[in-house]
């Protein structure tokens, strides 16, 4: 092997498309919370005798849309392959997938740091049941199987073993879930994501050892940086490192093995005689081109460049699927950089004080608008348009309206905030001794009794003057 | 008659012959009650075991399945039932489709006995449907399924028609899986009018099922007695070569000159292909398939299960090991074989584009001719003291004619055209896709000119 790097790492991902049925039944693919096993099955997804599979096309735009967005290769047609194995997961002790001429290949992602991922290929498959393990997965000694999860649509997405460190495929991963929500394929809440991980390092001689079933992008590279950590140790013990899978135990925080043995896989892959080929046209792909949202790394071009935001705050945005549209529909109507750092920053607090996200929320872009207009035209003061967005979130209403109502608006009569100031003076007898002594600072205290008599009503920086003219 | 009595005699006919795995009295009794109105309001339709129906057992002629009731109809079961045919029961097989005779049975059932001789098989794998539809005295069709020749052979051993449509006519739904790319339900009946009548009914497009065919179901009736005045025949040279029984030929000869007499024109053509290759083509693809179809038979789910001991390798070994039969073994040990890494290139890859280079061959021939006639089998059905002594190579050979269409996926039929030594003998008739009515046609010609 011609590596380089210290540490070798290539992922293969499962993702579960966020479709309403399973890759081949009418069966729904996410069940409510409460669903009991077994419940949301039928003959074709607990592999009766004599039920045949139907592909289910929405899957496959799902699919083509990832393939898309990777900058992959399609493939002219969809083939079906059987992969037979024995485990009691397993339905049909088959499993649907794809082999030789799978959905896509030679696609890319690219990570934060600019650099490429390759994409060896990306391929559909159906889900196979869940395994519970009442006493845990060593000691257990029986299995029961939940056949709901049977049947859902899965893409394995295999990288090249192009990442060097637990840190990049934490950050691969975070990529291809920023990729899968811009799609709008893959739901967080109702779509397992999985991975499977090949790791190595040069002190071995990059012997392999496959990690199964890692979930999210936090415990990759916890279980990543505890392989590098038990590599290292082990090589540094004198003890050869063997080819092996081995599972990531995320409670306890290790990996132990599964099995040492590897012989070359045995699947026997047949084509799905049940499944005919279906037909990848250009017109299809074309078609699921056009319905092709823009993506984050679109997205940030456009934002630095045309909009002309700080960088950090373009990417903070980017990546975020639903910020990203916000402030593109804000930033048509106000100053881009203002309402930048309202998406930004302001919109995920309240947010996430009533711990909801956008789309759950009734608040709409047009009151976003609204109410950094009147910023904008310092009709309002930032403070005030604060507290407007909190209750906006709760309950959205009419900003100008309110402001009227309320009367919000900044106090720009200059003779009644002078009259305000001076009785703020009166009742601060201290500070203005402090300032007069030197301490610029001290004024600061009378502007927060300013600001609480006209309930952040008044522009700070004109208290300000108007409060040194007076003390002088 | 009263389905009291269809019952009853259905019974008598099976406690002599074996041709049930099940007789559905309840099924059948409750149906009649209430007769649906359609075309075949009160006909009695038995169903090949392979074939679902719902809560009545399934077992594909084996053990393994035992006790097993679907929770589902089969769609063409369904169709049935809409028409108001009358489901007495579930005819025996070979396991899964396993054989040439219906003497690979499953474990603990009994062998079908011929018709016309208790001492010879009835042919396979749908040996009960065909030994049934001879021996019953009402108006009844078998519905039974083929593979690499399931239907025509038994048909022909018991002196009946029997037809199997194009691959995709026909749903497969809830038809438990001898070979995907080559199972097709079929109907087998006393007569070609109730074989038309049958596939009016069952034919057709499928949403359930990806390869049904959606092309419109021509109404097969209107084919009984249509002229076939001027059409042309293509004798099958290979199919009256070495090995084939003198009077059998000879009976198919004859039955050539009748139609001949009716105005259609034979010639011979050649198919050197099929009867190369064919036999070994079939058994890799059939027997790559059915290893992977018969992988989700290990006693978890459904069907036949044993006492919980060991890992679960351990216990689907033991499930399997006690339940299949020996040719269920045989089939999925070459199967898994043929398409493991190293050898799949060889054998599984090899035998698919074969198999693609055979449906050529028929296709150039179907340009020229309506129909391809053969024997169906080359021999008469044989005794069981004769087919114990045969290698499983030469049982396979039994299938040298049926084989062909059966892997191209071409409609054919086999239709009785006299005896050998009182024991029937067919003629196969074999036409482009989609061209059942071909058959209709013709068949319906022979029949009536014997």
């Amino acid at each position: 092997m011609d590596f380089k790097s210290d540490v070798v790492i290539g992922i293969e991902c499962h993702v579960e498309l966020k479709t309403d049925s399973k890759l081949f039944c009418g069966c729904k693919r996410a069940g409510e919370a409460d669903e009991k096993p077994n419940s949301r099955t039928c003959e074709v997804c607990l592999g009766h005798p004599g039920s045949k599979p139907v592909l289910n096309k929405k899957a496959v735009e799902y699919a083509i849309k990832l393939a898309l967005a990777t900058k992959s290769k399609i493939a002219p047609d969809l083939i079906f392959s059987r992969k037979s194995y024995f485990y009691p997961d397993m339905a049909k002790n088959y499993q649907i997938s794809q082999y030789e001429i799978p959905l896509a290949t030679a696609g890319k992602i690219k990570l934060e740091s600019g650099k490429e991922i390759g994409l060896t290929r990306i391929h559909m498959e159906e889900d196979p049941a869940a395994l519970v393990h009442p006493a845990g997965m060593e000691k257990s000694p029986f299995v029961l199987v939940d056949y709901n999860r049977s049947g859902d649509p899965l893409v394995e997405v295999v990288t090249e073993p192009d990442m060097e460190s637990p840190e990049e495929a934490r950050d691969f991963m975070k990529q291809l879930i920023t990729i899968l929500e811009y799609l709008e394929i893959f739901d967080v809440d109702s779509c397992i994501i999985k991975a499977d991980a090949n790791i190595s390092i040069k002190e071995s001689g990059y012997v392999r050892a496959e990690v199964k079933n890692i979930t999210g992008f936090k415990e990759i590279e916890r279980a990543l940086k505890y392989e590098v950590v038990r590599q290292k140790k082990e090589v540094a013990d004198g003890k050869k490192l063997i080819q092996e899978t081995r599972a990531w135990d995320s409670d306890k925080g290790y990996t132990f093995s599964l099995r040492t043995k590897e012989v070359e896989a045995e699947y026997g892959y047949i084509i799905d005689p049940d499944l005919v080929k279906v037909e990848l046209s250009k017109d299809w792909i074309d078609s699921i081109k056009e319905k092709m949202p823009e993506l984050a790394d679109e997205k940030l071009a456009k934002f630095t460049g045309k909009h002309k935001i700080a960088e950090d705050t373009a990417k903070v945005l980017a990546k975020d699927k639903e910020l990203a549209n916000v402030f593109e529909a804000v930033a048509a109507s106000v100053n881009p950089d203002l309402a930048s750092k309202w998406v930004r920053r302001e919109l995920p607090r309240c947010l996430n004080f009533v711990r909801k996200k956008f789309s759950e929320v009734e608040l709409s872009e047009k009151h976003l608008i609204d109410l950094l207009k009147l910023i904008e035209a310092k009709k309002i003061t930032e403070s005030v348009g604060q507290k407007i967005l909190e209750k906006l979130v709760e309950n959205p209403f009419d900003v100008n309206e309110y402001v009227k109502k309320e009367k919000l608006e900044i106090v720009s009569d200059s003779n009644e905030l002078e009259k305000i100031c001076s009785d703020a003076i009166k009742e601060a007898p201290k500070a203005v001794e402090e300032y007069k002594s030197g301490k610029e600072k001290a004024l600061h205290f009378i502007v927060g009794i300013v600001m609480k008599k006209t309930k952040g009503k008044a522009s700070p920086p004109e208290v300000l003057s108007i409060l040194k003219k007076l003390i002088k | 008659m009263q389905i009291k009595k269809i019952i009853e005699e259905s019974k008598r006919i099976n406690n002599e012959f074996h041709y049930f795995n099940t007789i559905s009295e309840e099924l059948a009794t409750k149906q009649s009650e209430n007769p649906e109105p359609g075309k075949l309001k009160g006909v009695v339709v038995s169903v090949k075991d392979c074939i679902c129906v719902k809560d009545v057992e399934s077992r594909a002629g084996s053990k393994i399945l035992s006790r097993y009731n679907p929770v589902f109809d089969a769609t063409v079961i369904e169709k049935i039932k809409q028409a108001g045919g009358i489901i007495i029961g579930k005819t025996s097989q070979d396991a899964f489709g396993f054989g040439s005779f219906s003497t690979n049975i499953g474990l603990g059932m009994e062998v079908p006995l011929n018709p016309f001789d208790k001492e010879r098989a009835c042919g396979g794998s749908s040996g009960g449907a065909a030994g049934f539809t001879q021996k019953a005295s009402f108006r009844h069709i078998a519905l039974s399924e083929s593979t690499g020749g399931s239907i025509v052979c038994p048909a022909s051993f018991c002196g009946i028609v029997g037809l199997c449509p194009t691959y995709g006519r026909v749903s497969r739904y809830g038809l438990m899986d001898y070979a995907n790319s080559l199972d097709k339900i079929g109907p087998m009946a006393k007569n070609v009018s109730d074989i038309a009548l049958m596939m009016e009914i069952i034919a057709g497009f499928d949403d359930k099922e990806s390869t049904t065919l959606n092309e419109k179901v021509p109404k097969y009736s209107d084919f009984v007695g249509k002229e076939i005045k001027g059409l042309k025949i293509g004798i099958i040279k290979e199919a009256f070569g070495k090995g084939v029984d003198e009077e059998v030929k000879k009976k198919v000869l004859d039955g050539i000159k009748v139609l001949e007499s009716k105005g259609a024109k034979a010639e011979e053509v050649s198919l050197p292909l099929v009867e190369k290759y064919g036999v070994a083509c079939y058994y890799l693809v059939a027997m790559c398939e059915a290893s992977t179809n018969l992988a989700k038979l290990c006693g978890m789910r459904y069907g036949k299960h044993e006492k919980l001991e060991g890992n679960f390798n351990e216990y689907f070994s033991k499930v399997r090991g006690l339940n299949f039969n020996d040719e269920s073994k045989r089939r999925i040990i070459v199967g898994t074989f043929a398409r493991m890494a190293g050898y799949r290139d060889a054998y599984y890859i090899k035998a698919m584009k074969v198999r693609t280079k055979i449906i050529d061959e028929y296709k150039k021939l179907f340009k020229k001719y309506d129909v391809l006639v053969s024997p169906t089998m080359p021999v008469v059905a044989p005794k069981f003291n004769d087919i114990e002594k045969l290698t499983p190579l030469q049982n396979y050979m039994m299938d040298i004619m049926t084989v062909g269409p059966n892997l191209a996926g071409l409609p054919h039929m086999t239709v009785p055209v006299g005896f050998k030594d009182k024991m029937p003998v067919g003629l196969m008739l074999i036409a482009d896709h989609l061209k059942e009515e071909n058959l209709i046609m013709f068949g319906a010609k022979l029949e009536n000119g014997l």
